[in-house]
């Protein structure tokens, strides 16, 4: 999740600390750099890829050092902040909104930690007011921490705590978004005001939240360790009876095609990042050719496998092989990622960078019913041995718009009526070349009639079919006039017309033409 | 668990079938729309639909948004009340569609005389309310403590807001009344059994929606009432009034709180007119999805235009389009506000035909931004947001991971494997659990790169011992075939080949080392293969078979008499003690394939001129013993 550290610089926040035993002077201001900077190398161990802005806040707020994974830049940034008057979090806040909404949009989960130094800054009253006009719940999932660098005993931060609390509360009230609720943030208070315990409690927050996520990538018998970038985010959402955390094990189930998987319902997308496998024991699985090394052979070889051991880079990983054969055939491995849950796997790239392509982990919603067009997510499976599958994707479902004849159901707008009835009349006028279309619009309609109760429009539509056949010209073929008539007769009668097992059938035509030539 | 069942999970529509629905609507459709055919016609008279026609499409219209978008777990019920209270449907999943429904009405047939009225058909309702849906009942056993609630949409007329207020209250102790026989009923039902009858529960919460349909110019004494509760939260009651006539729109407008949707008007579609082909008009339709789908556009919404239409602008598409793929976040499924439209009908074929479409946010000042996107999957519509950067862009180069710098996978062939372990759409429970156990199969020896292995680079060499042995059972045939592999190899390294010489040419150099060398892997390698599939007896049989073959193989100078003898009647003289192998006892037809000129003058049998004696030639050069057999006869008789 990218991370914004919310940095208070107001002037509060250069009172100097007094310590005993110090020999170095130290201001809440310098505390918080140092607490900035151990956050930084967390992340630059366990984290290199997050996405991190520095924005610092007084009763103004400033975008110091925007998104970056360059996180030296907001180090030689730190020292330059300059220092403001007055803490203003609600508008801080405000800004950070914009900040997150203009470069991560609403879909994206942001962590903020706001670094203050436990004093709101107004009295009661004030309190009150902020939280009033807090922007929050945002319009993104957040997660906000916050770390006031204060003694836990400072009548301030008694004042200042409600606020926080409700700053916490607040930012995970409602995630509107479909993604599910995200976890809440924490306060984490520093044991005693001094460098130390500051930078102890900013190790909780990283441990807690910036953990990585390891799992292993299994594929039958073949297996890879991989890291998943972003960590995956524990899933609870109200439509949803239970929460879903990802297992350390994800399970290749089988393959399909790219064109076939289309783009299922995803809750999140992370990078698969191979990591050399540690454990050595399994490493003999990839090595079956070294088994039977060769007396003379022997000593040139092992000294080799011993040098692409110290280099991970050189071990055969499967993932690797895995990405390959995935972007070479077009295919995506479908993952159970747990108890009715799935996950999909394919090789990705930017559009902007063709050339460096990934694997990509999409975590489904939960449920079978992820991607409908593959039918329930439960019931893929290989087709039996030798026999082709009977059924093929996509598992198409049939809707209203889907065609193939509306229903009456589309009445309810006079424009639908008229429409169906004109088709009616049009295949009347053509007779007799149309007059297998004209019966069966006659037997739509009257289903859609007879369902709504809508004797009316038989009436009425026979009243109409009457006047085309006073209309035919004097050269038109005599069947036309019989069809009609025919026609015209059914409607009226209320035990055929009414009938929704009764279907109109046009008059034996031919009989009656050969008939009329005698 | 308040979540579990929202209100909107089970919808009953109550339709009033008394006589008065017969009536007419009084609201005239012009039918007489053949312009320019002659003047002399006699003009058709308008028509008005009755008001059970008028009620009948404004609840079916409301079923079909809500089936169109929730396939599942949304559903609607059909009671018509006359003198009986007739039930169109159940709650079971192919009970709740459209075409279920109209046949349904279809029987109930068009208003006819007698007594009754909307009150019977109510109490079904509720009484519907209390009966488990097919989800609950799967909930039931696990945890009973679910909220049951439900919606209950009565369209009826009354005469004056007493009738009114006498019917909510009538719903009501029906409710109580049977909430207490569930609360009763319910432990015994459900332990004696549960599948024989639907099981009754306590419904907790119902929101009754009363709708008094009048003429057009009739008067009512019936008003509107806002949602106001009853029994003690058990019941919210709303009134609404409405012409027939805009009954429709009504609901359409109905539907979108009750199920938390949304609407956006893609404006600007460009379509060719039949009459004037050459040029196009510019279009809108509007289309319904869930409100959900523009949670990113609320930032820059006020609350009055949240509460409208959102209007997106449709983006040309310019050459292939990346359909859905390009959403980051979820998709939600779309269905027209008007689907007999043509405008609809055209955007719908458009994108069932597989094209996608862009849509932006129109802005006054210039300047493009991609919103959202529509896709058909599957043969449903789906929207989904575009917007904002990923968090995993700029990915770390897989090149410079772990594994990135092998630059001989196996990616041919991991392609094959991934081809014959393709899933389909099954019937059926386990199908998952099969295609794990058939992959766990076919990974069981499986060298990821080409230098770790031989056997898989020698081709056709090969074929079709490692096609076939992956199988999880083997046919007489087959275990013949993968035999006859093993003894072709026997015989090339008789024939004293290089293994590699099979290999392509740029392989061929990787692997170097010593002819025996190889051999010795080839066979060490297919052991360990034939070792790791050897779980059916088949499979075993066919690792006997290599087994022996090795035998020959490694220990060819002291082996079995017999295949020494065979040996002394086709090798050449010249060749060295213990190279060549002969072929195995079982099937020495194999020998005898095409072979080239050089191979013919090695290997073909020679008339024994002189032939040694069996004995020295087993020996080797220890001290032949005479007779050998006769003493193992001996032995064995005993």
């Amino acid at each position: 999740m990218p991370t914004i550290i919310l940095l208070d610089v107001s002037l509060s926040m250069s009172r100097p600390v007094i310590s005993s035993d110090s020999i170095e002077n130290h201001t809440r201001s310098s505390i918080a750099v140092a607490a900035i900077n151990s956050f930084l190398d967390y992340l630059s161990v366990h984290a290199k890829l997050e996405y991190v802005a520095l924005v610092s806040f007084s009763s103004v707020h400033d975008v110091a050092v925007p998104f970056t994974r360059d996180f030296d830049s907001i180090r030689t940034k730190l020292p330059q902040i300059e220092e403001g008057d007055k803490t203003c979090i609600d508008s801080a806040l405000l800004g950070v909104n914009q900040l997150v909404m203009n470069e991560w949009g609403h879909q994206t989960p942001i962590q903020i930690i706001l670094i203050t130094d436990g004093s709101s800054g107004v009295g009661a009253i004030g309190r009150n007011r902020i939280i009033q006009s807090l922007p929050l719940p945002t319009l993104y999932p957040v997660k906000i921490h916050i770390l006031p660098i204060v003694s836990p005993h400072d009548p301030c931060l008694q004042h200042a705590m409600p606020l926080y609390q409700k700053i916490i509360d607040q930012a995970t009230v409602t995630a509107n978004n479909s993604n599910g609720t995200i976890s809440r943030g924490s306060i984490y208070c520093p044991e005693q005001l001094s460098v130390s315990s500051v930078i102890a409690a900013m190790t909780r927050l990283c441990e807690q939240h910036y953990q990585e996520f390891w799992c292993s990538l299994k594929c039958g018998q073949l297996e890879a360790r991989v890291q998943l970038f972003p960590a995956p985010q524990t899933v609870s959402h109200e439509s949803l009876t239970a929460t879903y955390t990802l297992s350390n094990q994800l399970h290749i189930i089988g393959f399909v095609q790219q064109q076939d998987l289309g783009t299922p319902i995803a809750i999140s997308k992370h990078l698969v990042i191979p990591q050399a496998q540690i454990n050595n024991n399994t490493s003999g699985r990839e090595n079956y050719g070294s088994k039977t090394p060769t007396k003379d052979g022997s000593t040139t070889e092992n000294i080799t496998t011993e040098e692409e051991m110290s280099d991970p880079s050189k071990i055969p990983n499967f993932c690797v092989l895995l990405h390959g054969a995935l972007k070479v055939e077009g295919m995506s491995a479908i993952i159970l990622l747990g108890t009715e849950w799935w996950g999909t796997l394919s090789a990705w790239c930017e559009a902007s960078r063709a050339r460096r392509s990934c694997l990509l982990l999409s975590v489904l919603k939960p449920g079978v019913s992820a991607a409908p067009w593959l039918g329930p997510l439960d019931q893929l499976g290989p087709p039996e041995e030798g026999s082709a599958p009977t059924e093929v994707f996509p598992v198409r479902a049939w809707r209203s718009y889907s065609g193939g004849g509306g229903s009456g159901s589309t009445w309810a707008r006079p424009h639908a009526l008229l429409a169906d009835v004109q088709k009616v009349l049009r295949h009347a006028r053509k007779l007799p070349d149309k007059t297998q279309h004209l019966y069966k619009e006659l037997n739509r309609l009257r289903r859609s009639a007879i369902s709504l109760g809508f004797s009316e429009l038989l009436t009425c539509v026979s009243t109409a079919l009457e006047r085309e056949c006073s209309a035919l010209p004097s050269n038109a073929p005599p069947e036309c006039a019989l069809q009609l008539a025919h026609a015209i007769a059914a409607l009226r009668d209320p035990r055929t017309a009414f009938d929704i097992k009764h279907t109109l059938q046009p008059i034996a035509a031919n009989i009656t033409l050969t008939s009329m030539s005698h | 668990m308040n979540s579990l069942f929202p209100v909107n999970h089970k919808t009953i529509f109550v339709l009033d079938h008394t006589p008065y629905f017969g009536i007419s609507s009084e609201y005239p459709i012009d039918f007489d729309v053949s312009k320019g055919r002659g003047t002399g016609q006699v003009p058709l008279p308008p028509i008005c639909k009755s008001l059970w026609t008028c009620s009948v499409e404004a609840a079916v219209e409301y079923c079909r948004i809500v089936w169109d978008l929730f396939p599942e777990s949304k559903l609607v019920k059909f009671v018509v009340s006359d003198s009986v209270a007739h039930i169109l449907n159940t709650w079971a999943a192919l009970q709740q569609n459209l075409t279920h429904v109209l046949n349904g009405l279809c029987l109930v047939g068009p208003v006819r005389r007698g007594a009754g009225g909307d009150v019977v058909g109510l109490c079904a309702a509720i009484e519907a309310l209390g009966e488990a849906s097919p989800e609950q009942i799967s909930r039931t056993s696990t945890d009973r403590h679910f909220q049951n609630r439900g919606r209950i949409i009565c369209i009826t007329s009354a005469r004056d807001d007493d009738s009114i207020r006498s019917l909510a209250e009538i719903a009501l102790n029906t409710l109580i009344q049977q909430n207490k026989k569930a609360s009763i009923v319910q432990p015994n039902s459900s332990r004696d059994s549960p599948n024989a009858t639907p099981q009754l529960l306590v419904t907790h919460y119902c929101h009754l929606i009363i709708i008094n349909v009048t003429p057009e110019k009739a008067e009512t004494r019936v008003n509107n009432q806002q949602l106001t509760e009853m029994g003690g939260g058990l019941m919210g009651v709303e009134v609404i009034v409405s012409r027939a006539s805009a009954l429709a729109s009504l609901l359409g407008r109905l539907v979108l709180p009750h199920y938390k949707l949304s609407t956006t008007t893609v404006t600007g579609i460009p379509m060719k007119e039949e009459q004037n082909a050459s040029s196009s008009a510019n279009y809108d339709v509007e289309i319904v999805h869930s409100i959900d789908a523009h949670a990113g556009l609320r930032a820059s919404q006020t609350a009055a235009e949240a509460a409208e239409s959102v209007v997106l602008r449709w983006w040309t598409p310019r050459g292939a389009e990346g359909g859905a793929g390009g959403c980051t976040g979820p998709l939600w499924r779309v269905t027209p506000a008007d689907v007999a439209s043509r405008p609809s009908a055209c955007l719908v074929n458009f994108l069932l035909n597989g094209r996608s479409v862009t849509l932006e946010v129109p802005r006054k000042g210039g300047g493009r931004s991609a919103s959202h996107v529509l896709a058909a999957q599957g043969g449903e519509l789906w929207i989904g947001a575009l917007g904002g950067r990923t968090t995993y862009d700029d990915p770390p180069a897989l090149s410079e991971g772990a594994g990135g710098r092998v630059t001989d996978y196996r990616i041919k062939e991991f392609g094959a494997l991934m081809q014959q372990n393709k899933l389909h759409p099954l019937r059926g429970a386990g199908s998952n659990a099969r295609a794990r156990s058939r992959l766990q199969r076919h990974t069981t020896y499986w060298p990821l790169t080409i230098s770790s292995t031989l056997i898989f680079n020698l081709g056709s060499v090969m074929e079709p011992l490692t096609r076939l042995v992956v199988q999880e059972s083997l046919t007489d045939e087959e275990v013949d075939q993968c035999r006859s592999v093993l003894l072709s190899l026997l015989s090339m390294e008789s024939r004293h080949e290089f293994p590699a010489a099979q290999l392509p040419s740029n392989l061929r150099g990787k692997s170097s080392g010593r002819r025996e060398e190889q051999w010795r892997q080839v066979w060490g390698e297919l052991e360990a293969l034939l070792r790791a599939y050897s779980n059916s007896s088949a499979h075993r049989t066919l690792l006997r078979v290599l087994l022996e073959c090795r035998a020959h193989n490694n220990h060819g100078a002291d082996g079995e008499s017999r295949a020494t003898v065979i040996r002394a009647t086709t090798d050449s003289p010249l060749s060295p003690v213990g190279a060549g192998n002969g072929s195995a006892s079982s099937a020495s037809g194999d020998v005898w394939a095409p072979r080239n000129v050089l191979d013919a003058l090695l290997g073909a049998p020679r008339p024994a001129r002189r032939l040694d004696f069996a004995g020295r030639m087993a020996a080797g050069n220890r001290v032949a013993i005479l007779y050998p057999q006769l003493q193992q006869d001996v032995e064995t008789q005993h």
